[in-house]
């Protein structure tokens, strides 16, 4: 019977992260048309709503196309990893009490991972093309990766020092009075910009940079697998909001209304704050995004991790 | 221009050097100092000219050829099959200077100038593209704007001007193959290395078909992990032959040709070609038409770097600005709709004057738009040049020194950018600029960021001279009642008086009859020094019609601008010097 | 549990030894790539979750990448590719997916299924790990930061006179004075000044 539960609670948050990340292109291109002065879809449907579905069909039926002069294999597996390891980081985030899939004792370090074995999905899909774009695509994704994700750990090692937990749950748990946000600040901004290199989104879609490098790595990509890279990235910017709600935001904790929605609101406040940040900013380019989070980002992750656990000793 | 004074200085200090007998000189239309000079001392004389000379003439303003086998009207020109004509400008003394040399058919050989100016590379190979004159020494005479597998000279008058004269065309197999083959890129032909001692180099083509390129523009990148080793445009691909083209149309007929030039600058174009056409027939446009000219101009001014500054936020990754800056252009094209008809493409000047005179309600419209961009232009300062992010991508990249521009012909903003205040508008006024109020902006480091801080003023510079020209326009006349402007007004006996309807009847199916001579007309165009040089062999079409544009110099200086950066920084530098293919290749 | 010890320990050996058989560097990659995950899931298994976590992070996730990223500059691809497809062209790729499926299930499994990880010993979490690096394998720890700072230092000479031979074949000296980081760039002159 426990097992039958577990499978349910898979399916049920399964398809609703899906439908979200589905639902969030059409969020997406509402919000930045109403930012740049244009309409977005609104055709298909009422208000468009249904775009996303017309998309998708579009998309199944395409031909499953793969160029003679790629590593088929790699080339196939790359649109899989980046589902892959995104969804299986949404196993272990508690989105309400009782609404979690599994509490793992090193639950953030899990996601860690996983996002970490995430961007062998654009290195490896552009390598797999042999499209000199698309490899330089995957070039630049791995120097980037190497950019942002040592201080995204650190960011985050404020907030298990004050947790005393790598369980998410235990997070949660241990904002119930003050949110981390306010003692942990600066790791909030540091993992808000980690985030967002993380997603590969603009100002961070470096690998992608549709004005210098076509479409990067997925320069070759077409039909479904185009859509798996789409859709990560969707369930990316899923993940990334739900996280940092769980992590700064107190998770499900706020009055009167019950959980589950206080965790959706936060949620999607970070996702519309995401979709602001692809309307509003330029793209750097990828050696200064890289000395960046080496020169200040990296020591300032030190710093709060090194006053936190003063702090925290102090007190103890 | 102090043309007698110039003539006789310039004319005797050449004739000292290289004695009296070589250095003729000819009178012209726009009275610009023009001199003959015999081929086997162009190069040095040239030379001379760029630093021998006092006050001397430091930039190559234009390198181009006649071919004269089938012209009528010579006169006191020495007789010559072929002319090479080479456009010199000097600051300090704010003049042009003009050399011609004569070549003939059986030996169309001179010797390069590439070492006095590097910008002559990309001028010659044009004009061996297109005349056939080989210039000895020349680091590398490839065909330029045609393939490279096209056969003949097209700007020689016996190469046919239209597909309809030179029989179906046909693509057998084996020519097929030749032309895939032509195709086929080997790095050593264009002087670079597939490897050095410790790295192999990847060749990267941006474009033909690249969303960064803003056109049909081919750059062959030569790249050493992401950073460039060399770089090497390919223009051409754009290339529809608008200079033949003005060897076959009526003076009249080829203003909307010009248009399409720069097609982002409108009637900016017209206007150049104007200038030059005005020279030639002597019309002296009515004030009205004028200052109409003038403010039309400067509304496609902004227009144009409206396009340019959404599209160069767009290249360093800012999505949201091009909407914008696209919302504001289409209200300006509004205006343009409202008065011309058109919006991109207007064709709305006239030899001697405009097409129409303005409607009611215009200047309603023009102060509405006046009161709205400023609060806008406000705006993306605040999201685009103030940006942290955007200075990063754009500050110190792609810089080049005043000396260097000149070094390259390098004109208008991007000039001005360098911090050298030179603004045609200003210094030669053609038009009724003179009149009007105006400053020109400038900036120090001459990097992209500063190119784009150039033009963000401008666009401010143009809408002050737009209010003035809407508090003061003239009243009179939209056209010149000169019997050369085209196509004439009805003087009031034409439907009374045979001799006055057949005059009328003439202007305006065969066009003005332009009296024979020569005349540049430059302005400043939206991107920079566009020049209309103009021969009339005393008919309805134009016997030479030579497009001097400011992209085609520009594009020429990329690969100084982008050697050692990477491949972000080409696209921040090829948005920031707002080149327009079409403007390129003609 | 202890099957899936022995299911991840014979994963772990036979993309060992499919990665030492692989001609195209890439490949070989990614099956040490899924060696690295196996050994990772064989700490889960028997209790160590803190270092299963550490040997993805660091080892799958980060020093691989850095592989993939050297192999992917170097220009062997064809030469390899055309060697690789001599000796192994049908069901190439069929390896690494069966086997990172079985991964798959394993950690689907594991981290869905009740109890949690057993096998033999208790489990050991993060906190007990940094007690022992901190109390008895103090030492331990101090040797390897002096190792990894003789690195650094090493890495970054190297890097210098690299960088410096670099400068040397290009005229524009402007971009490392003005623009070359982001830091600096635009704080040399005041905002919005021309």
């Amino acid at each position: 019977m426990e097992i039958v539960i577990h499978i349910v609670t898979v399916l049920v948050v399964l398809f609703v992260v899906l439908n979200i990340a589905a639902g969030l292109i059409w969020v997406e291109r509402r919000l930045l048309a109403l930012w740049q002065d244009r309409y977005g879809p609104n055709r298909v449907g009422p208000l468009g709503l249904m775009q996303v579905a017309a998309d998708t069909i579009k998309l199944f039926f395409k031909e499953d196309w793969v160029p003679p002069f790629a590593d088929k294999g790699v080339f196939i597996l790359a649109p899989a990893i980046v589902m892959l390891t995104v969804l299986m980081s949404f196993t272990v985030l508690p989105f309400a009490p009782g609404m979690q899939i599994t509490d793992l004792n090193i639950g953030l370090l899990f996601v860690l991972a996983m996002s970490s074995l995430g961007v062998y999905s654009v290195v490896l899909g552009g390598w797999s093309s042999d499209n000199k774009y698309s490899l330089l695509g995957g070039l630049r994704a791995a120097a980037q990766m190497l950019g942002y994700e040592v201080f995204m750990g650190l960011a985050l090692m404020g907030v298990v020092l004050m947790a005393g937990s790598f369980s998410l749950r235990a997070i949660v748990d241990a904002q119930s009075k003050m949110w981390f946000i306010v003692p942990q600040f600066v790791g909030f901004v540091l993992f808000l910009i980690a985030g967002a290199a993380e997603m590969r989104r603009l100002p961070f879609d470096i690998p992608e940079a549709e004005s210098e490098l076509v479409a990067g790595f997925h320069s070759e990509y077409s039909g479904m697998k185009f859509g798996m890279f789409f859709v990560g990235e969707y369930v990316g910017v899923v993940l990334i909001s739900a996280l940092i709600s769980i992590l700064f935001l107190g998770g499900w904790h706020g009055p009167l209304l019950p959980p589950i929605v206080w965790f959706l609101i936060k949620m999607f406040a970070f996702i519309a704050f995401f979709i602001l940040l692809r309307a509003g900013l330029p793209r750097p380019r990828f050696d200064q995004l890289m000395s960046w989070g080496w020169k200040i980002m990296l020591p300032l992750a030190l710093a709060n991790l090194l006053v936190t656990g003063a702090i925290v000793l102090a007190v103890k | 221009m102090s043309t007698a004074v110039a003539n006789t200085t310039i004319l005797s200090e050449l004739q000292d050097k290289f004695g009296a007998g070589s250095i003729v000189p000819q009178e012209t239309r726009d009275h610009i100092p023009t001199f003959w000079a015999p081929r086997d001392q162009i190069h040095d004389i040239v030379r001379h000219l760029k630093s021998g000379v006092p006050s001397p003439y430091k930039m190559l303003y234009d390198l181009t050829a006649i071919d004269e086998r089938v012209r009528t009207h010579r006169d006191g020109e020495p007789g010559s099959d072929f002319t090479l004509i080479y456009h010199l400008l000097s600051f300090e003394r704010n003049e042009y200077i003009r050399i011609k040399a004569a070549l003939k058919s059986d030996d169309l050989h001179v010797k390069t100038i590439t070492n006095v100016w590097p910008s002559a590379n990309w001028y010659e190979r044009e004009v061996w593209d297109m005349f056939g004159i080989v210039f000895d020494g020349h680091p590398h005479l490839a065909r330029i704007l045609m393939p490279r597998t096209w056969v003949g000279h097209p700007l020689r008058k016996d190469h046919p001007a239209r597909a309809t004269e030179m029989g179906p065309f046909r693509l057998p197999d084996q020519k097929q193959d030749e032309e895939q083959e032509a195709l086929r890129f080997r790095p050593e032909e264009w002087g670079m290395k597939r490897s050095s001692e410790d790295t192999d180099f990847i060749f990267l083509n941006i474009g033909p078909q690249h969303p960064g390129t803003h056109g049909v523009l081919r750059i062959v990148l030569q790249l050493d992990g992401e950073e460039i080793v060399d770089c090497v445009p390919e223009i051409g691909f754009h290339h529809r032959g608008a200079e033949k083209m003005g060897e076959r149309q009526s003076w009249h007929t080829y203003i909307p040709y010009t248009d399409r030039i720069d097609y982002l600058g409108g009637v900016m174009n017209n206007l150049a070609y104007l200038t030059a056409v005005e020279k030639l027939a002597g019309i002296e446009p009515p004030p009205r038409a004028q200052v109409i000219r003038v403010m039309l101009s400067e509304l496609f001014r902004i227009i144009s770097h409206l396009v340019w500054y959404g599209t160069f936020a767009q290249d360093v990754g800012q999505l949201s600005p091009v909407f914008y800056t696209f919302n504001d252009r289409e209200r300006a094209f509004g205006i343009i709709e409202a008065i011309c008809g058109a919006r991109m493409h207007p064709n709305w000047f006239r030899i001697g004057g405009v097409a129409q005179d303005l409607p009611q309600g215009w200047d309603s419209m023009i102060r509405d738009f006046i009161k709205y961009l400023p609060p806008r232009l406000i705006e993306y300062d605040k999201e685009i040049m103030r940006n942290r992010i955007f200075k990063a991508r754009t500050q110190g990249v792609g810089a080049y020194s005043a000396e260097e521009c000149i070094e390259w012909g390098v004109t208008g903003p991007n000039l001005r950018a360098c911090g050298f205040e030179w603004d045609f508008r200003k210094k030669q006024p053609y038009s009724v600029y003179d009149q009007f109020q105006f400053d020109i902006p400038t900036a120090q480091h001459g990097d992209c960021y500063d190119r784009a801080a150039v033009r963000v003023e401008e666009m401010r510079q143009s809408l002050r001279i737009i209010e003035q020209c809407v508090n003061n326009m003239p009243a009179g006349s939209y056209k010149s009642l000169q019997p050369l402007s085209a196509p004439p007004l009805k003087p009031d006996n034409t439907m009374h008086d045979i001799e006055t309807l057949i005059t009328h009847f003439l202007g305006v199916s065969w066009g003005p009859v332009i009296p024979p001579g020569e005349a540049l007309g430059a302005i400043e165009a939206t991107k920079g020094n566009n020049g209309y040089y103009l021969i009339s062999d005393g008919s309805t079409v134009s016997y030479r019609t030579r497009i001097r544009t400011p992209s085609f110099p520009h594009m020429q200086t990329l690969p100084n601008l982008c050697r050692g950066l990477m491949v972000s920084d080409l696209l921040a530098i090829l948005g920031s010097i707002d080149f327009v293919l079409a403007d390129i290749d003609r | 549990m202890a099957w899936l010890f022995y299911v991840a320990g014979a994963v772990a050996i036979i993309a060992t030894l499919m990665m030492l058989t692989r001609l195209n560097a890439v490949h070989a990659l990614l099956y040490l790539i899924v060696s690295l995950l196996a050994v990772a899931i064989v700490f889960f298994v028997i209790g160590a979750p803190f270092v299963a976590a550490l040997e993805v992070i660091i080892y799958a996730g980060a020093i691989m990448v850095l592989f993939i990223f050297v192999v992917m500059m170097l220009n062997l691809g064809r030469r390899a590719i055309q060697i690789e497809s001599a000796w192994l062209k049908p069901g190439m790729w069929v390896g690494p997916v069966i086997l990172a499926a079985i991964l798959i299930a394993e950690v689907a499994f594991l981290v869905a299924g009740p109890g949690g990880p057993k096998i033999g010993a208790e489990v050991v979490g993060p906190q007990e790990v940094g007690i022992q690096l901190f109390g008895p394998y103090l030492i331990g720890v101090e040797l390897a930061s002096f190792l990894l700072l003789g690195a650094l230092v090493g890495a970054y000479h190297v890097g210098v006179a690299k960088v410096k031979e670099e400068h040397g074949n290009h005229s524009d000296e402007s971009r490392a004075v003005a623009g070359g980081d982001f830091v600096r760039a635009g704080t040399d002159r005041p905002a919005g000044s021309p």
